[in-house]
């Protein structure tokens, strides 16, 4: 027991102390599988502004609340160039209903297909729904794990904050 | 010095092009009953350049569910370059719908059936192929095996697996190709303890089309097991399955149609799940779809159909839709059965009867289940108010215990579950970031031994023999239970929920009598058949979420994805969670 304490105490100091100040780490150029059958790349995603990600599942009751405000952001700000990517880690027992599922409730945003959680691994995401602010660079720069009604206004306020700094940043260059 | 200065050197420069995130989580529990857990999965993700590498590290003394491991639980390392992509290690991998290969780690139930190995993939936009080589150890509880536990698995078997997958595009119509062989080292009940040589192969043909009206996928599976007896490999069993999923689009709704038909083996319903007896059936690597719809709510997840992959054929169709912008409804009908009806002779041995059609029916000697569940949901005052309600009815045919059958009689008893559920989720959203939720959810479950008996034309009886009795002996026809929470959340930071789980009789399966919750002596509730607890959360940062619950939590079946597992109840005690991200 003592053991694992000393093993367990120092990563927690140390991922507490990280856990913040690493926000601006750049994600791998993933490959993501889109519901239309294709593939694409993170970084192809990113050509044309910052994307927020969402996993999520079609038993997922919180993340389809928040999917609700995601297609009201995915339409309120794509003429900046941000878009919304809705990944499902439905398993092949519930895949087959992702698509009338997001037909059914008209969502135009992009969704992926991550059924052995092999990007939501690889982007941390381990409970749902988990939610990731990605700037052009790849860079995560808010993330947020769970839904309660409400914080729907703090995702858009980190949008809003994530869109004035690319675009600040556009100008410059 | 020198070589020093080159690790320098060497570690720097590629500590700059690397890119490193990573995740913990630690649980720890303990009730006042005895159960404790104290468990911490810290995940590693390296990036550099086309290598990548995941390594997941367990610190548990014991873990909630499985057995301890301190040190490295699963190493995996990938190198990706354009088309090609080479992994090895813990490969967790899906081909199609899962019908050959899904091998999941679903850590809420203990059910791991990763491959150990490598895979080494070649994927263009019209072409990809997989070829996977390596080795699981699949462990699972059973009763059929010695030592059988809760909460750790009592039977392992391994499996050496070699497999390739094939899938070419032509426009819209995908086709793709399936093998997978796995060699066997199966432990069978015998003193001194053995094990039989099983070889497994799996052949499919996959199907699927997709336009902006409708999609459609079809997958056909042939299964051949060989047993090595006297120098040679002997056809053991042969089966065969078939899934079909059928989208169709309209305007205002989908339609979502799912058929399975899988017939691995015909095995007599006493020893349907008896994995160490039988064998080189339905692989537990498999993991095909289910037609069952996976509920949201806690009571009919509870009660769950238990599908049986090695013999159920079944439909799921589901309804979703709008009837204007803020009002959604679902609709769904499932159905399925087993293959063949069973009869028993006169020495009370099953015996296959009938064959059943290629869609189910109500035959109760084919072990049916059937349910139907709607919901309608609506959201008004600008997204703020969200009111949710379903209703669920559910009958499941769970075990056939006796069907004689003469010329002039009949009978036949089974056990029989039958729920009425009405699910209601309410929630309202403040602006100022405050909001309150409030989840409620009602069960009428009847549950017992159905006894048919007719002779001569006439029937004698056709009656429940409920399992639920009150305090005083007395059969009651059906349990109440009742499960609301209560939830006040201030966004973003915290929230805090209060759950009261009650039931109108005391379940058989909890053997201890459970312990007295102060928070239930507190509101005044009868501790026998309550299950009240407190959970506060809260975001020390954006990416780093502490949990801390107070109370008892009622045990039973927990059901993920078709798979389903027995959790004891958690009585009077303390459950901490902490989940960062870096």
């Amino acid at each position: 027991m003592k053991n694992i304490l000393y093993l367990i105490v120092p990563l927690l100091i140390t991922s507490f102390l990280f856990a913040d100040k690493k926000r601006d780490m750049m994600l791998p150029d993933l490959t993501i599988k889109l519901i239309n059958g294709k593939k694409t790349r993170l970084s192809t995603l990113l050509e044309d502004g910052p994307i927020l990600v969402e996993f999520w599942a079609t038993w997922c009751a919180p993340c389809k609340k928040e999917m609700i405000f995601l297609e009201e952001f995915h339409k309120k700000y794509s003429n900046k160039g941000f878009r919304v990517l809705a990944i499902s880690t439905d398993s092949p027992k519930s895949m087959s209903k992702i698509k009338s599922y997001i037909r059914a409730k008209k969502h135009t945003f992009l969704v992926g297909l991550d059924p052995n959680q092999e990007v939501a691994k690889k982007m941390n995401a381990m409970v749902m729904p988990t939610v990731l602010l990605i700037d052009k660079d790849r860079k995560i720069s808010w993330f947020h794990q769970g839904f309660v009604p409400g914080d729907e206004k703090e995702i858009e306020t980190q949008i809003l904050k994530l869109l004035d700094i690319n675009n600040a940043k556009e100008s410059n260059e | 010095m020198k070589s020093f200065l080159l690790f320098f050197i060497t570690t720097s420069s590629i500590y700059a092009q690397m890119s490193f995130t990573g995740n913990t989580e630690t649980r720890i529990g303990e009730s006042s009953s005895g159960f404790y857990y104290n468990e911490t999965l810290v995940n590693t993700n390296l990036q550099y350049g086309a290598f990548s590498n995941w390594i997941q590290l367990e610190y548990s003394d014991p873990p909630e569910l499985g057995r301890s491991i301190n040190g490295v639980r699963k190493l995996r390392l990938e190198y990706d370059n354009g088309p090609i992509q080479l992994k090895l290690g813990d490969l967790y991998e899906i081909w199609g719908r899962g019908l050959v290969l899904n091998s999941v780690d679903d850590q809420s139930i203990d059910r791991d059936t990763g491959i150990r190995g490598l895979t080494l993939i070649y994927n263009n936009d019209s072409f990809s192929s997989q070829f996977i080589a390596g080795k699981a150890d699949i462990s699972q509880s059973t009763i059929n095996a010695l030592g059988f536990n809760n909460r750790r698995h009592n039977y392992q078997v391994s499996h050496n697996l070699y497999g390739l997958n094939i899938q070419k595009l032509f426009g819209d119509h995908d086709l793709g190709f399936s093998f997978l062989q796995g060699l066997e080292k199966h432990p069978v009940n015998t003193f001194p303890s053995d094990t039989i040589d099983i070889k497994n192969q799996l052949h499919s043909l996959n199907y699927s089309y997709m336009n902006s009206f409708f999609d459609f996928f079809v997958e056909y599976i042939m299964s051949r097991s060989y047993e090595f007896e006297e120098e040679n490999w002997k056809s053991h069993i042969n089966g065969k399955g078939l899934y079909g999923n059928l989208n169709l689009y309209f305007n205002l709704f989908s339609l979502n149609l799912e058929y399975i038909n899988y017939r691995y083996a015909k095995i007599d319903p006493i020893s349907r799940f008896n994995i160490v007896d039988y064998y080189g059936h339905n692989q537990p690597y498999q993991n095909p779809p289910v037609a069952v719809y996976i509920h949201e709510n806690i009571l009919m997840n509870r009660i769950s159909h238990q599908t049986d992959f090695n013999n159920e054929v079944g439909y799921k169709a589901e309804l979703i839709g709008s009837f204007s912008d803020n009002i959604d409804f679902l609709s769904i009908f499932s159905q399925s059965n087993r293959t063949h009806s069973w009869v028993m002779d006169e020495s009370y041995m099953w015996n296959k009867d009938k064959e059943q059609s290629f869609l189910p029916s109500f035959n109760p000697a084919a072990m049916p289940f059937k349910e139907f569940y709607t919901e309608l949901t609506l959201r008004t005052f600008q997204n703020n108010l969200f009111i949710k309600l379903g209703y669920a009815d559910m009958k499941d045919i769970v075990d056939l215990l006796q069907n004689t059958v003469t010329d002039t009689s009949q009978s036949l008893t089974y056990s029989i579950s039958n729920a009425k559920t009405v699910p209601l989720n309410l929630s309202y959203s403040f602006n100022n970031g405050w909001s309150i939720e409030s989840k409620i959810e009602l069960q009428w479950l009847k549950k017992g031994y159905w006894w048919y008996e007719e002779k001569n034309n006439q029937i004698i009886a056709d009656s429940l023999m409920s399992i639920f009795l009150d305090e005083d002996g007395k059969r009651l026809e059906d349990e109440k239970n009742t499960f609301i929470s209560f939830t006040v959340s201030k966004s973003p930071k915290w929230s805090l929920t209060l759950t009261s789980d009650r039931t109108s009789v005391k379940e058989s399966f909890l053997e201890n009598n459970s312990i007295v919750n102060p928070l239930e002596k507190f509101l005044g509730i009868d501790q026998e058949k309550n299950w009240v607890n407190i959970e506060f959360v809260y975001h020390l940062t954006s990416s780093m979420r502490f949990s801390l619950l107070y109370g008892s939590l009622k045990g039973g079946l927990l059901c993920t994805n078709g798979v389903c597992r027995i959790i004891e109840p958690f009585d009077d005690g303390f459950k901490v969670g902490l989940s960062t991200v870096f």
